[in-house]
Formats: structure tokens, sequence, C-alpha cells
């Protein structure tokens, strides 16, 4: 459990949680012009998800069973807790955001 | 008044957290800071250094040659070995079963009493958070009972709150002042809800033999060490004999332990010292594992032989002790900790901002003269949300300031923390009340940016209290922002109400 381990799980919690963000109609509309778009939200839902659970098994990979669940909804909360600043002080930051986040991701699974 | 489910859990959720709020503000801003107890310790202690490792032999030695001196009579002896996060022997002893513990704390180079300063450090807000510094029976009993009354608030707040999914990133900053906090408190609420419930859970558990005690008491019927001992967490207590006899050395015990068990000691107790049934019992620290589970070794004392190890621990008594190591977090490195403790202090931003949601939602209009009611609870919200981090950080720089030499100089950065409290709660009630906000956080901001500079100016600057200075000046940071977001967002609000002469009530 080291801090390499519990970043990666952050990361990828991060980027995750982000994509659903911007899949949200309300908060999608802030950020992108024109209409929303179903096909549009369905990819960021299913990149988000799928993000979060990469999270999951880093973390379960890093952190076993025992302390694994407890390292990937710690990095959940926080990782949210960054999207609704993020969304409410600088919005326009959240997509480079969550989109730099996976290549540091892979920068970091690569020391862990 | 016929009332859907939904309305009847808001009502719930509002009054159990209403009625706890503000103790249980208390015990997570304590609880919270507890999670760095050590670097509060050591920074209140700043005359010692710590070193990379210590001579557990000698250190237990020297705890035995000074309890040998000091309490020869007690039925037990506990020396905790010094760490370096806790650089310092602590010897403690038992006169009786239910007595006060006795306490020294000595330097691991000479034995001697330690040079440092008296204070009880880190120790001050973890015992405060779940006795608020009360007999340990009340103390224990209140907290309990409003981390039950949270807990209702907790699972009734789920309920209550209906767009959980699709409000789960929305704060609404620069909508209404109602808004805002309504928003504050569900994102603060719902992302750290896992640590919400898990850590009020938990903590009902840790003392759980305490609230019901009744299975225990039944079957052991007053003989309590026995199901600690058949429940797999410390070795059986064994009477003593009544005849003296010479110890055996304790060096080669020791080392003997040290073969068998792989993490570091922590403690050795003497059970009945110098009696011909002593028992010696090494301590070790907890194996990396959720459990909270210190395993043990205990030598006969006088002829040294091995007389029991603590085997696995029980199902039950797994669970129990995963439960309390979930809650304290032994098991966090620096990374998993900064993630406890941010989830800790979103349950205080949620408590807090639940709080203050109560007046806000109640708020009179324009020229009302508000009610009792609502004049009580902003007057404890305001004493207890800003009134605390006065009071803690006039704790820290009572630390600095109060003369080393002062007799009973501990208790004096005690009663330092409750004075600044109570000025803190009680100078708001002269203040209209959102002057009152300000000032006091403002207050809050300049005691947290005293706190690094006084420390520098008293005991030099170390880069290991880096850290520690550090999360003061982010602490002040805070508190300048809030107290500037209140200058900037009430104003117009009120301002606005005056120019429609609006008096109707919401």
């Amino acid at each position: 459990m080291t801090p390499l381990a519990v970043s990666l799980t952050c990361l990828l919690s991060f980027s995750g949680l982000a994509c659903l963000c911007l899949s949200m109609d309300r908060h999608g509309r802030t950020l992108f012009q024109g209409r929303p778009s179903r096909q549009r939200d369905m990819a960021f839902r299913v990149a988000g998800w799928l993000a979060i659970a990469l999270a999951f098994s880093a973390a379960i990979v890093t952190a076993d069973w025992n302390f694994g669940p407890v390292q990937w909804l710690g990095s959940l909360t926080g990782a949210a807790l960054v999207v609704v600043a993020l969304m409410s002080y600088r919005p326009a930051w959240i997509r480079p955001a969550a989109i730099a986040a996976l290549p540091l991701a892979m920068a970091t699974a690569f020391f862990v | 008044m016929k009332q859907g489910f939904r309305q009847s859990m808001a009502w719930l959720h509002t009054w159990a957290g209403l009625v706890t709020g503000w103790v249980m503000f208390a015990v997570f801003v304590t609880g919270t800071a507890t999670y760095y107890k050590t670097d509060i310790s050591l920074w209140m202690r700043p005359e010692l250094r710590a070193e990379a490792e210590y001579d557990v032999v000698r250190a237990a030695e020297l705890g035995v040659a000074h309890l040998k001196v000091h309490a020869p009579k007690a039925m037990a002896w506990f020396i905790g070995m010094p760490q370096a996060d806790n650089p310092l022997i602590g010897a403690y002893w038992m006169d009786t079963p239910d007595g006060e513990i006795g306490k020294a704390l000595l330097d691991p180079a000479t034995g001697a009493p330690t040079v440092a300063r008296a204070t009880k450090g880190g120790d001050f807000f973890y015992r405060f958070h779940y006795e608020l510094q009360m007999p340990p029976a009340v103390g224990r009993w209140i907290v309990g009972l409003c981390a039950m009354t949270l807990l209702i608030a907790l699972i009734s707040g789920i309920v209550t709150h209906r767009r959980i999914f699709a409000d789960f990133f929305t704060f609404r900053r620069s909508k209404s002042a109602q808004r805002g906090w309504l928003d504050a408190h569900n994102v603060t609420g719902v992302l750290a809800l896992p640590f919400h419930l898990m850590i009020t859970y938990t903590g009902i558990v840790s003392l759980s033999l305490m609230y019901m005690p009744w299975g225990m008491v039944s079957v052991y019927k007053g003989d309590e060490l026995r199901f600690y001992a058949e429940s797999g967490q410390m070795t059986t207590w064994r009477a003593a004999e009544g005849k003296p006899a010479e110890p055996a050395p304790l060096g080669p015990l020791i080392r003997r332990a040290q073969a068998e068990v792989s993490e570091p000691l922590e403690m050795v107790s003497i059970n009945n010292p110098g009696d011909a049934n002593a028992t010696v019992v090494a301590v070790f620290e907890e194996p990396h594992g959720l459990a909270h589970r210190h395993p043990q070794i205990a030598f006969n004392a006088v002829t040294g032989e091995i007389v029991e190890r603590t085997g696995p621990l029980k199902p039950a008594a797994h669970a129990y002790t995963s439960f309390v190591g979930l809650h304290e977090a032994h098991f966090a490195g620096p990374a998993l900790r900064i993630l406890f403790f941010l989830s800790g202090l979103m349950g205080c931003i949620a408590i807090a901002s639940g709080l203050v949601l109560w007046t806000v939602a109640r708020a009179p209009k324009g020229m009302v003269r508000p009610a009792f009611g609502w004049r009580l609870v902003h007057a404890l919200n305001i004493g207890t949300i800003l009134g605390l981090p006065v009071g803690m950080a006039s704790f820290f720089l009572a630390n600095r300031l109060i003369p080393v030499d002062l007799a009973a100089r501990d208790s004096w950065e005690g009663a330092i923390f409750f004075g600044s409290w109570l000025a803190a709660a009680l100078i708001p009630l002269a203040r209209p009340h959102r002057q009152a906000w300000r000032e006091m956080a403002y207050a809050a901001a300049l005691l947290f940016l005293a706190v690094p500079l006084v420390g520098w100016a008293t005991t030099g600057w170390r880069t290991d209290f880096l850290g520690f200075d550090a999360a003061m000046a982010a602490l002040a940071l805070v508190f300048v922002l809030g107290a500037r977001k209140v200058g900037r967002y009430e104003g117009p609000r009120r301002e606005a109400a005056r120019a429609t002469g609006d008096l109707a009530r919401a």
C-alpha cells in the first residue's frame, strides 16, 4: 500500500467520475456546445464505469482484498471531491484533467 | 396531518441531526485530528528528537528499574517501548483492577523522567473524541448515544435525499445561501458516505461491550479478563501466589519472544511483579491487517518458560477487532491516511453545514426578531463550529507559551483549551450574528496562523514540523476564506430583504 498504489487508484477514480459527471445532462450542458447527444452521454458513461472498475481492480491488485476495498472507496471519495471542486470553480478543466489522468495513471502503474 | 414516508424521514433527519450535531461535530473534529496524533504529540514535545531504532531490552529494563522504585506494590506494570513516532519509554502501573493507571514518561537514553514539557499531546484530542474530558463512563455514554442517533440521521438522510445520484456532483455556490449550504451538506455527506457510515458504526462497536455488556456479564460473571483471553485478544491473567520470588532476567525473555514474532515489540507487561507467580507478557504491534490485534507471548517471570501465546482470533473477536482496526486505521500509510483525514474533514463539514442549514432555512426575514429557539441554535452553532477550532489553536499556542516548569502544566493546557472555547462561544452573543461569524472566523484564522509563528519563535524552525506548520497555515487560510465568504455572501441578501421590506416568514 505505497503512496503510488493509492495515487494510481485515485487517478483512475478521478478519470471515471469525471466521465460520469460529463455524461450527466446538467453538467454536460455547461461544457459542450450544442444539444446533448445520447450517444456521447452513453460513451462517457461506459468509459466512466470502466475506469471505476479499473480503479477497483488496481486497488485489489496492489492492496489485496482486505485493504483494497478501503483504498478504492477512499479514492472515490477523494476523487469525487476534486470533480465537484473543478465543476464549480473551473468547469473547463474537467475534460483535459480527466484525459490527462489516464497517461499519468499508466505511468504510475509502471512504477507500482 | 398525513405525511409520506419521505417527509417523516426528513423530519427525523433534521431533528436527529440537530440534537446530536454539536457533540458529533466536536467528536468528528477531534477524531479527525487523531489521525495525526503522533505528529501532534511530536510537535508538542519539541525537546525530543526521534531516533531510528531503540534497544527494546534496555528500554524494558530501564522501565522496570523506575517502576521498582516508584510502584513496588502495583499489581501490574506496563512498559511501552520508545518508537520513532513516540520517542519515550512509557512506564505505567495499576494498583487495583479499577483504579487509576499511574504514568511516567522516561528518557530512553538514561531512564530518568523525561525533560520534555508535561503535555498530553495528541492524546488530549484522542481521549476527548470519545470521553469529552468527562468522567469516562459519562463521556462515553454521551458520545455513544449521540453516535447512535447520528447513525439514525445518516440513514434517514439517505432516504430523504431523493436526488442522490442526480445531484452527485452538484454544488451550486452562486445561488441562494440556502441552496449553497444544502449542496455543501449533500456533497460532503454523499461523497464520503462510506466513511461516515463506517466511522459512526465502528465507533459505536468499539465501545459496544460498555453499551451492551449483558452477554459478557452473564457468561463471565465479573471475570472479564477471561473473556478477552478466551476470544484470543490477550493472554490469561494469572493470579498472584502471595510469596515473593526473584524474577529471571528480562533480556533473554524478550529476545526469545522477538524470535517468534516478526512485528516490532510494542509493550512489555509484568503482572504481579515480584511474586512467585509473576508473568511477563511481550505485546507486539499489529501485524499488517485490518484487525486491531496485538500478538502476545506470556512467560513465567521466575522460571522464564513460555506459558501462553495468543492464538488466532475467534471469528466474533476477529470481526470485532477488524471494526476497531477500520476505525483507527493504524494500517493506513501516508497516502491512505490523507484520504481518511479528508473523509473525516468532510464529515465535519457535513455536520457543520447541516447545523447552519437549520438556521438558514428558518432565518427570520427582514427586521423580525428571531425566536428564542433559533437564537439558541445559532449561538450553539457558532460556539461549536468556530469555538472548537479557536480552542484547538489556543491549545497549541498554550503548549509553547506556558512556562515549561509550571506545576500541573498539562492541566493548564487543557484549561486554556476549554477557556478559549468558552470565550469564543460567549463573545459572539454580544454581536450581530453575521458579524459574529465573520469576526470569529478571522479570530480562528489568526490563532492558527500564530501557531507555527510562535512555534518558530520559541523552539526554532524544524523540518520535521513542516507538515504540522503547513496544516496550521492551511487551516488559517480556510478560516480566512470562510470569513470573506460570510462577508460577501450575506450582505446583498440582507439589503435585498430590507429594500423590498419583505417581512413575510418563509
